[in-house]
């Protein structure tokens, strides 16, 4: 990437608030209040991305979202766009009508968009015309509406912010389920029959073993494909995800991810909720790592309430966030060598040191996996006594010796050299272009680190290193991973040598916070990848859109791309190398 | 003397047959594991002989090695692709032809000749049938024929080679 | 002439086989799984009986009690037969290994094997391993379930590339003792096990075997992580209790030979003078060689299956070669 540096310097230089210049009745800043960035024509998008692009140099694209905006009949679709050399987003945002939400599609310029584009259209209904695959991708087919529209209510609607009216007014206790009688309920969209509903394209998977034929053109050998579900119940997907795999003997030809079997429209519940209570509803997207899940959306807020943590709150609260990230990658090289075949030896000695790190976590949040721990504004509670020792120990002699173990064993391993090198190469090129991000961006030799490109709370003090690697194959993400946590050990070294005494909370702590209205994004560079949050608030004590950036589901983009030609057995170590917690593909 | 006899009639009846289900079961697979027994069945005639040798080459080659050849292509190329649906009017009369052959060829064995098979048979030479005198057969009396043979296999194997490379080179 | 005697003979040295691989089978288990947990950092299945002993038969239990499927578009019959295709061979395979030196019973000798003295023992050893693959490949395909048509032609290719390598290890001990038969390969080690001659054909021999048993980590075939359990996965109850029984019979019966025929059989110190320390010298020896395998499973991953084609072929096979050659060559040479 260093190459995109020196001839575009014209446009790398300017600063975005020139920009309206540059493009004369196409842009205009968004002025109301609490927002920034700019609106762009609907029709001018696809020409305006392009030359951001390729003459500005944002050439990755963070996020892809709608909102709709019910009271003033306008559908948005908000785009956050990065240059990878760093620095701080570009917002910009298209508006169209709400009753035909018709948007250019992106992923011709940015691939990334792919999927995101798919899912705003799935949960709200924004049509992206030239995408290449506009389906469904988290719901069914057989399913009615589109359920983050404002106006769409869901089975047993109660109202349309918590909390909620008292369900037993006068101690006459009743549901409200048992009004609402169930069949009356479901409903499918007019055409669909769910009986004998085969998916489109997935004919070949129902076909049984009667195999669809390539067009044997005389010359090659005629072999028959096969095509293969892995997944959703497979022991190697990490959970309910589903691969479609055409297979021309062992290899992979064609490879399709299908997702949203643990889907449970978790923005949805986000904007029925109140701000606090969506704290504990963000330790369920990767709930291995709930920490710095709770970091992202505390930042978010933050950024919208204008507060900022006390000393010692930063302090703590990198300590757990890269502590999280030690225990995910532990995870994920554990389960790695799981899905190269590795009989849980490796994975069960990587949860042992994650056990150590999950102890700290019950003892600061009183939760070993979903913590809930982040306020706005601070923390919960302290650290209890004696628990920065614990982690002190644990950082300084444990876990750096366990990691040089890992490394002994795992790293220079004849098979797992040979499973893994070469194998998922994903370019820098394409990484960018996908979107992709975390070790899988940083494996494909793009030193892109949140931590570093934008820090956020006191990341700017710490020493630490960007790890990254130039194979882009799963070896370097595995290495990447192996780095990382030599480089969150440092970190929190650091950090616990640093931590100063004083408050955990700015101001006093409450239930009800008041959220000025406007939107922010708040980002960290969580364990499987770049984790953001978007969140629009109205003034009221519910955000209006509350959009997850979930990493694993957009690194899922590239996997495709990964896996042609490979075997079947490398598709498992590819997808173990991406990373995936369903909880947060899903959502 | 009955003993044997009995069980030569019981291994007679399975090879015939699962040679005959062989050739009429419509399903390649089940031809392939049919054909299996047939050559299991044939390896114990041969033990029946005292060829203990020949018995268990023809088990571990045949019914171990080519044949789960046989299936694996079978298998690859999907048996319901392979469905005989051509049957030419001359294939049928060649088979008849050549079982006519085959019917007088047994006739001219059992009638015509039965000194030469009938008789009686010389005591068993020691280690008949052993590894030991039939590398000695086949080292001495049958060199040439043996490397021929090998020849023959090489070559087949360096053609097969070839064309996987040809495929692949494309 | 067929005496009395000598049928009751067959019969009870038969079920005293059948019984060392069933009952070998199901503490195997429990030996493979208290060790590979020792080796992760956990305890493993210690509450059935004491330390655990009457896990495998609460396994037994259970497994009998459970539900038998059998996949809607399967082809019965086959589907059926294919557990027990794949048990017989592993049942036969220790028929011609001598489990100890002649013994004498009521002024009457006996040796201690089935069917050990007969000239062909080692090739009665490679034919029988190459039918086991037979049930896999009958299993896979009548299941009508995609990875196990995977795992069938998985095993059916990696069998057939594994038994050259095999045979051609095999083939050491053979030129070593100067005959094919089982008892004259034992006998011949009293002074000097084969290992220590075939170093090489030792190693090819545990490697191929490996493979030929679908062990890990050449579990291809099963492949948990890729087919979901390959031709088992549509399997339940008694019927996967059968595949897993082949399974670990194999295991058995693979040591019982690589023993057999690479360290010495039966023997060990004064197994001349008092003959009864023969099987007890032998267990020792396949519980180490079944103690490696359960290493390597705690160890390694898995290869991919096309470089373990590639091994097999491009660098076993050669090896293989050229380990006979020089045998070969230096019998003659040395005169041995």
């Amino acid at each position: 990437m260093t190459d995109k540096e020196s001839p575009q310097v014209e446009g790398t230089t300017r600063e975005p608030d020139s920009l309206e210049q540059h493009f004369p009745g196409i842009l205009t800043p968004d002025e109301r209040e609490g927002f920034d960035g700019y609106l762009v024509a609907p029709d001018k998008l696809t020409e305006f991305a392009t030359r951001l692009r390729d003459e500005f140099g944002y050439d990755y694209l963070s996020s892809v979202t709608g909102v709709d905006y019910l009271p003033d009949e306008v559908m948005e679709v908000v785009y956050h766009a990065y240059r990878i050399e760093g620095g701080p987003a570009l917002v910009f945002k298209t508006q169209v009508p709400r009753a035909d939400p018709v948007v250019p599609s992106l992923v011709g310029v940015w691939p990334g968009a792919d999927f995101q584009e798919r899912e705003a259209w799935d949960l709200l209904g924004i049509r992206f015309t030239g995408h290449p695959n506009l389906r469904r991708i988290l719901m069914w087919e057989g399913f009615e509406g589109h359920p983050l529209r404002k106006d769409w209510h869901e089975a047993y609607f109660e109202e349309d912010a918590k909390p909620f009216a008292n369900r037993w007014p006068e101690g006459d206790v009743y549901r409200i389920e048992d009004k609402i009688p169930f069949g009356k309920n479901v409903q499918y969209p007019s055409e669909f029959t769910p009986e004998g509903w085969i998916p489109e394209g997935d004919e070949g998977l129902y076909a049984g073993l009667g195999q669809i034929s390539n067009d044997g053109d005389g010359s090659s050998l005629k072999t028959d494909q096969l095509v293969v579900n892995l997944g959703p119940q497979h022991p190697s997907t990490h959970g309910v995800f589903r691969m479609v795999v055409t297979l021309d003997g062992e290899t992979v030809t064609d490879l399709k991810p299908v997702m949203g079997y643990l889907h449970r429209n978790h923005e949805k519940i986000g904007e029925r909720n109140t701000y606090i209570m969506n704290m504990p509803y963000t330790d369920r997207l990767d709930y291995l790592s709930s920490m710095s899940n709770n970091f992202g959306y505390a930042l978010a807020v933050e950024k919208l309430m204008d507060i900022q943590p006390p000393e010692r709150a930063e302090y703590i609260r990198v300590i757990m966030a890269e502590l999280t990230r030690i225990v995910s990658h532990l995870w994920a090289i554990g389960f790695l060598l799981n899905d190269l075949g590795a009989f849980f030896t490796p994975a069960l000695y990587a949860i042992n040191e994650r056990e150590l790190i999950l102890d700290v976590f019950e003892a600061v949040s009183g939760s070993r996996m979903m913590c809930n721990y982040f306020r706005f504004g601070g923390l919960a509670r302290d650290l209890p006594p004696g628990t920065l020792q614990t982690i002190r120990e644990l950082i300084f002699e444990r876990l750096p010796r366990r990691v040089d173990e890992l490394d002994i064993y795992l790293t220079e391993n004849e098979i797992v050299r040979s499973r893994c090198i070469g194998v998922g190469v994903l370019s820098p090129e394409k990484a960018v272009a996908f979107s992709a991000a975390g070790p899988v961006l940083r494996a494909s030799g793009i030193p892109y680190d949140v931590r570093r490109a934008e820090p956020y709370g006191i990341y700017d003090r710490f020493d630490f290193e960007v790890a990254v690697r130039y194979g882009g194959d799963v070896y370097d993400r595995y290495l990447v991973r192996l780095q990382e946590i030599r480089e969150s050990i440092r970190i929190v070294q650091q950090a616990v040598d640093d931590i100063p005494e004083g408050e955990i909370q700015t101001g006093k702590p409450i239930f009800q916070v008041r959220v000025p209205a406007g939107e922010a994004y708040g980002r960290v560079e969580n364990p499987k990848g770049e984790l953001g949050f978007y969140v629009v608030s109205n003034g009221k004590p519910n955000p209006w859109r509350y959009h997850i950036r979930a990493p694993s589901f957009i690194n899922l983009t590239a996997l495709a791309e990964m896996c042609k030609g490979h075997k079947v057995a490398d598709v498992v170590a590819i997808l173990g190398s991406i990373d995936i917690i369903l909880g947060e593909v899903d959502r | 003397m009955t003993v044997e006899l009995a069980i030569f009639l019981g291994l007679a009846v399975v090879a015939v047959g699962a040679s005959i289900a062989m050739l009429v079961s419509r399903n390649a697979v089940y031809s392939a594991l049919f054909l299996v027994i047939v050559l299991f069945a044939i390896a114990v005639l041969y033990l029946l002989l005292s060829a203990a040798f020949i018995a268990m080459v023809q088990v571990a080659v045949y019914a171990g090695a080519i044949m789960v050849l046989f299936l694996f292509v079978i298998m690859l190329l999907g048996t319901e692709n392979v469905e005989s649906e051509s049957r030419r009017p001359w294939q049928f009369a060649a088979a008849l032809v050549l079982s006519y052959v085959l019917i007088i060829q047994f006739l001219v064995v059992a009638i015509v000749l039965p000194g030469d098979f009938g008789g009686e048979f010389g005591a068993l030479v020691d280690g008949f049938g052993g590894p030991a005198s039939i590398g000695i057969l086949l080292f001495k009396e049958y060199l040439v024929p043996f490397e021929v043979t090998s020849l023959l296999l090489l070559a087949a194997m360096v053609g097969a080679i070839v064309l996987t490379r040809r495929e692949s080179s494309r | 002439m067929i005496s009395i005697v000598s049928v009751a003979e067959w019969i009870i040295k038969s079920l005293v086989l059948i019984t060392i691989i069933l009952g070998g089978f199901a503490y195997l288990t429990l030996f493979e799984r208290r060790a590979l947990a020792r080796m992760q950092a956990r305890i493993g299945p210690n509450r059935a009986g004491p330390a655990g002993l009457l896990q495998p038969v609460a396994d037994g239990i259970k497994l009998m009690f459970k539900e038998e499927l059998i996949p809607d578009r399967a082809d019965k019959v086959l589907f059926v037969l294919a557990p027990i295709i794949t048990v017989v061979p592993v049942l036969l395979l220790l028929a011609v290994i001598p489990l100890g030196p002649d013994i004498e019973i009521f002024g009457q000798q006996f040796s201690l094997g089935l069917a050990s003295e007969i000239d062909v023992g080692v090739l009665f050893i490679l034919a029988v391993a190459s039918i086991a693959v037979y049930g896999i490949v009958i299993a896979g395909w009548s299941s009508y379930s995609k990875y196990s048509l995977l795992g069938a032609l998985r095993a059916s290719a990696q069998m057939i590339s594994y038994e050259l390598a095999l045979g051609l290890a095999i083939i050491g001990p053979i030129l070593l003792a100067g005959s094919l038969s089982v008892a004259d390969i034992v006998a011949d080690q009293q002074r000097l096990w084969y290992v220590v001659l075939q170093p090489i054909g030792f190693l090819i021999f545990l490697i191929a075997s490996m493979a030929e048993i679908n062990r890990a980590p050449f579990d291809m075939s099963e492949a948990e992580q890729e087919l979901t359990g390959g031709y088992h996965t549509e399997y339940s109850g008694m019927k996967f209790a059968v595949f897993f029984m082949a399974e670990y019979g194999k295991m058995i019966a693979v040591s019982f030979v690589a023993a057999t025929l690479f360290l010495g059989g039966y023997w060990g110190p004064f197994v001349d003078r008092i003959a009864l320390l023969g099987p007890i010298y032998l267990f020792a020896k396949v519980v180490a060689i079944l103690f490696l395998m359960i290493w390597i499973r705690a160890t390694w991953p898995r290869l991919r299956y096309d470089r373990l084609m590639a091994f097999g072929w491009k660098i076993l096979l050669p090896v293989g070669l050229l380990n006979v050659v020089i045998t070969g060559g230096l019998i003659v040479v040395l005169n041995l």
